[in-house]
């Protein structure tokens, strides 16, 4: 325990006298006050709605510049990590293939009655706060990762407080999961192709994950509904991506939140060694 | 020690830090044995590496990148945005990375799981002596 603690101290100090030294031989040079030339072309064009100049044709139309770079400016980039997402759960459910429904069981199980109202109530609140990150993605920071992530503490909650059969008792299979989450990636490949058709269609050039109108592309998705702002492509992928992320990890935290024994039945795995 | 040496001297030490904590977890990785421990450091690596790309495009006395006037903007406006928020572009990849990060560790979570089904153990050693 003793010489963990002179690991520790000594590392902290190494470092400190290290930073000191090249502090004061200024080996690294002043800091920048200044971001990139890049980053300053995506603050300036991410929301500009100038229609006089030709920057209308790189804008993103959305006012939060994390958003636009996501989701437009490297949308082939989300699209791969999306990608990387998608094969994580994949090679998750082969681990448990074979597991398509959860066995519900009515009582004895969860948390005390205290933690349970509690939990109901917190339920949604949380399913509110997930669903305004999504919808608010293009405006505010936050977008569909972020709100996928605040639903998935649901299915933990769920797990943990109700019990991993609550998830059979509220109908909520992982073929059912599976397939809300299949819904969402169908819905950013919609997205990304519908540019591809209607330019098929009308007979004009477009792009790939096309959000607002290019130098040589006419097409543009809406930016405005019912007088608010929507940024065109960014909202439904955000949705998509929305529904996509959450319910991926509800598939994996319905699977962590399986009995042993049942996993052990349909895997046919014997008790070690 | 006037406030600008002080000022340098915090921003390398954070960054020191940061390279200290990516290399202390990759010897966890590398040089623990037990399963749980590599995926706990792996973590930490994931972890130090995006608060690194976030550091890397701060800048100081500055605001987040997102506009906050969207209905009456004008040319001004935007000019003083893109000289006063930060780099939007690391917090673009940490964004997905966190989230493919969490994915990804909860998969090789999985992985531990089965082997300690599979080999009732979560010991690197023991498991590359055991066969079948």
């Amino acid at each position: 325990m003793r010489r963990s603690y002179i690991v520790l101290i000594s590392l902290i100090s190494v470092i400190f006298v290290l930073a000191y030294l090249t502090t004061y031989m200024g080996i690294l040079g002043p800091i920048s006050s200044d971001t990139r030339y890049l980053a300053k072309l995506f603050l300036a064009l991410t929301y500009n709605p100038d229609t006089s100049t030709s920057l209308r044709y790189l804008t993103a139309m959305s006012p939060e510049a994390v958003t636009a770079i996501v989701w437009d400016y490297r949308g082939i980039d989300t699209f791969y990590e999306t990608t990387v997402f998608f094969m994580a759960i994949v090679s998750a459910l082969t681990i448990y293939r074979g597991i398509t429904n959860i066995e519900s069981k009515t009582q004895g199980s969860g948390l005390s009655i205290i933690v349970r109202v509690v939990t109901k109530l917190l339920i949604p609140m949380n399913i509110a706060i997930a669903v305004s990150i999504a919808v608010h993605g293009h405006l505010t920071p936050g977008g569909g990762f972020q709100a996928g992530a605040a639903l998935a503490v649901i299915s933990v909650l769920l797990a943990v407080v109700f019990s991993g059969y609550s998830f059979g008792k509220l109908g909520m299979g992982i073929s059912k999961a599976v397939a809300l989450r299949s819904m969402g990636l169908l819905g950013i490949a919609t997205v990304t192709l519908l540019p591809l058709i209607y330019g098929i269609v009308a007979g004009v050039q477009t792009y790939l994950m096309q959000n607002y109108m290019k130098v040589d592309s006419p097409f543009t998705f809406p930016i405005y509904a019912w007088g608010q702002l929507i940024s065109g492509t960014l909202i439904w992928l955000n949705l998509a991506e929305f529904l996509a992320v959450s319910f991926g990890f509800f598939v994996i935290f319905m699977l962590l939140s399986l009995r042993e024994e049942t996993v052990k039945k349909y895997l046919g795995v014997g008790d070690g060694h | 020690m006037d406030t600008n040496f002080l000022e340098r001297f915090l921003v390398i030490f954070a960054l020191y830090n940061l390279l200290a904590t990516i290399g202390v977890s990759i010897y966890g990785i590398v040089a623990r044995p037990h399963i749980t421990k590599k995926i706990i450091a792996l973590t930490i690596l994931g972890d130090a590496l995006n608060v690194l790309a976030i550091f890397l495009g701060f800048k100081p006395s500055s605001i987040p990148p997102v506009l906050l006037k969207t209905d009456t903007i004008s040319e001004g406006d935007i000019i003083k945005f893109a000289t006063s928020a930060v780099d939007p572009l690391p917090q673009a990849l940490v964004l997905t990375a966190i989230v493919i990060g969490l994915a990804v560790n909860l998969f090789l979570i999985f992985l531990a799981l089965q082997i300690f089904r599979l080999y009732g153990t979560l010991d690197s050693r023991k498991i590359r002596e055991l066969r079948g």
